[in-house]
């Protein structure tokens, strides 16, 4: 009975998103990977809001089947109560009529089993793809490596060649999905290789200092009032999206 | 000792009423099933934990690694023995509150050191002493150690007396072990403030937090503690010496509480709220025994006994009349609270009611308490 209800409810909420999206034609930048997607998030939320662009991003871990509609919906979980998913569902429905739905959805998308990848795909249709990185942490439910890699490979060949990929080239796995997609991909780390490339980090009583050398080969100094490198690549994705968008203003 | 009264009513140990929240359960359920809880993770607990963990502090002004500076712990107690043996040398003294939590004199002289009180104005609401703390400091002062809110007076200290204590530290080299496992439930109004907010603290304050009073998980012994990462390296080789990790299906069940445990705080927050102010009438109902401030935040209060014909009767053998008083009331009427004496030698003559236990048990408490008054 749970189980029939919770496919019920997933039904509804992919087809009020599709219907929600199909409406108001949000631009998508998803994020993907084992790390990183929060920090990553918000700094492109960040960066967005920056430029005076409305966004919307997930909240907490609202990226699965269900969670990723409802971040979409902006709507809450009704978590395991049939009562508080009552409101929900009805609420979600008004969303197709909304006024103000925001110009950008920034979603992280996450993936614990083999097949979810291709699930949140078919609700989104992400224009620029963020990964951030490839670990064990969520092997469980896969067979092999390989079988979690090919989640992130199916999200690199559902951009288009008009977006854009943002990978971390530091991780091996990311660098190998290199050639899954003929979008563009714009690449960040302390590779050597990398477009936007960490030259030096260096702790502060405030965060860190860090030296990147941009695509052009400029080098630049930034202050980051967090800690950790984490912190440093998240940054870095927000560099990329920033000149992205001076560049291509049409489309972002 | 109260275990062996069949129908005892217990308002002493600091436990909450309620059961873990389903969501939380249901996230270890998932776990579970999943087969991932039976290995060990990494010394520092799970990645997706710690990188929740950051998010959580992020939330709440504070900023710290999860990679390098956040320690997933089995509770706090071991996250505060894991710090007292890797920042203390043996002959150290640790200063801690008088009164505070029993536990932490034990875990100073485990680490080899000596623990030195330091007493709380009782007349400001059990606030910090800070010429109290100046007196106490000496030069073989490692470490000040307290918990905020404070338990057993269930006192928030104030922002400027922390920033005092802070500057003292600053001063004399000392690290700042802040135990925060009750900051979850503040009352009136009153703003939450930690040093872990000043960046500039962080290489000596240890910031420490607990999941099980906050999402009722006394049992699961998980909780956490951050601090800068020069720091967290040496505390991190203790933490594994001790348990090599926090139980990983606690770490889940961490995982749920934060990701989904947001609403049953909510609830336990206003429940305990409730509780404060019945505890309180109940109190006031009593006056003529007690006297007590009213505590703003935690889940207890303790009262002083001040009625003289009960600190006769129990001072007559000499011995405690706060431990006398509790055992008398535990064998006539079977409520059992804390005597003062175990929080600090200068809380002799108080005792400590909980009041995370149900209305329920607590109206049931104070009605057996009062008839036992009444016929003292």
């Amino acid at each position: 009975m749970k189980t029939a209800l919770k496919i019920l409810l997933q039904l509804y909420l992919k087809l009020i998103t599709r219907l929600v999206l199909f409406t108001h034609r949000p631009y998508v930048i998803a994020i993907a990977g084992s790390i990183n997607k929060h920090f990553v998030k918000e700094e492109i939320a960040r960066i967005l809001k920056a430029h005076g662009s409305s966004v919307r991003v997930n909240p907490r871990s609202f990226n699965t089947e269900i969670g990723l509609p409802l971040a979409i919906l902006n709507l809450p979980s009704g978590y395991n109560s049939y009562r508080d998913w009552l409101p929900v569902m009805a609420k979600a429905f008004t969303r197709i009529w909304q006024f103000d739905f925001p110009k950008y959805l920034v979603l992280e998308l996450g993936t614990s089993d083999p097949g979810d990848m291709k699930y949140l795909l078919s609700l989104v249709k992400p224009q620029i793809a963020i990964i951030t990185d490839i670990s064990q942490r969520y092997l469980e439910s896969f067979s092999d490596m390989d079988e979690l890699v090919a989640e992130y490979k199916y999200l690199a060949a559902s951009i288009p060649p008009t977006g854009r990929i943002i990978a971390n080239i530091d991780n091996p796995r990311i660098r190998s999905l290199s050639g899954s997609s003929p979008t563009m991909t714009i690449t960040y780390g302390t590779d050597p290789a990398a477009d936007y490339q960490i030259l030096s980090y260096e702790k502060t009583g405030q965060g860190q200092l860090i030296k990147v050398k941009h695509p052009n080969n400029v080098v630049t100094s930034h202050q980051i009032n967090k800690f950790g490198r984490h912190h440093a690549y998240a940054f870095l994705t927000g560099l990329a999206i920033s000149e992205y968008a001076a560049v291509f203003k049409e489309q972002l | 000792m109260a275990s062996r009264y069949p129908d005892v009513i217990s308002l002493a140990q600091g436990i909450p009423s309620f059961d873990t929240p389903g969501c939380i359960k249901r996230r270890v359920e998932r776990a579970l099933k999943r087969g991932v809880v039976a290995k060990y993770s990494l010394s520092p607990g799970l990645p997706e934990l710690r990188e929740l963990i950051e998010i959580s502090l992020s939330r709440q002004n504070m900023d710290y690694d999860w990679q390098n500076e956040i320690i997933v712990t089995a509770g706090s107690i071991e996250g505060i023995t894991a710090t007292l043996l890797a920042v203390t040398m043996p002959g150290n003294e640790v200063i801690i509150p008088d009164p505070t939590y029993t536990s932490y004199q034990e875990a100073i002289k485990l680490a080899g050191c000596e623990p030195v009180f330091m007493r709380l104005k009782e007349d400001d609401n059990w606030s910090l002493d800070i010429e109290a703390l100046k007196k106490v400091i000496t030069e073989k002062t490692k470490a000040i150690l307290f918990c905020n809110p404070n338990n057993p007076t269930g006192t928030f200290f104030k922002r400027s007396d922390l920033l005092a204590m802070a500057d003292l530290a600053s001063k004399h080299d000392l690290y700042l072990i802040s135990d925060e496992v009750y900051k979850d439930f503040i009352y009136d109004g009153l703003e939450y403030f930690s040093l872990a907010h000043i960046k500039e603290l962080r290489n000596r304050v240890i910031r420490l937090f607990s999941f099980s009073k906050s999402y009722a998980m006394t049992g699961w012994r998980v909780g956490y503690l951050h601090t800068d990462d020069t720091v967290a390296r040496e505390i991190l080789k203790v933490h594994d010496t001790l348990v090599t990790c926090a139980p990983v299906i606690s770490q889940y069940a961490a995982m749920g509480a934060l990701e989904m445990g947001e609403k049953d705080l909510g609830n336990y927050r206003r429940d305990f709220l409730k509780r404060r102010d019945l505890v309180c009438s109940r109190l006031d109902e009593l006056n003529e025994i007690f006297s007590y401030s009213r505590p703003n935040s935690a889940y207890f209060v303790f009262p002083k006994i001040i009625n003289k014909k009960i600190l006769d009767k129990f001072s007559l053998t000499g011995e405690s009349i706060s431990w006398n008083l509790a055992k008398d009331l535990l064998d006539k009427v079977q409520v059992a609270l804390v005597p003062g004496l175990a929080f600090g030698p200068e809380s002799e003559g108080y005792i400590r009611v909980n009041f995370g236990r149900s209305e329920e048990h607590i109206n049931e408490a104070f009605d057996r308490m009062k008839k036992y008054f009444s016929i003292l």
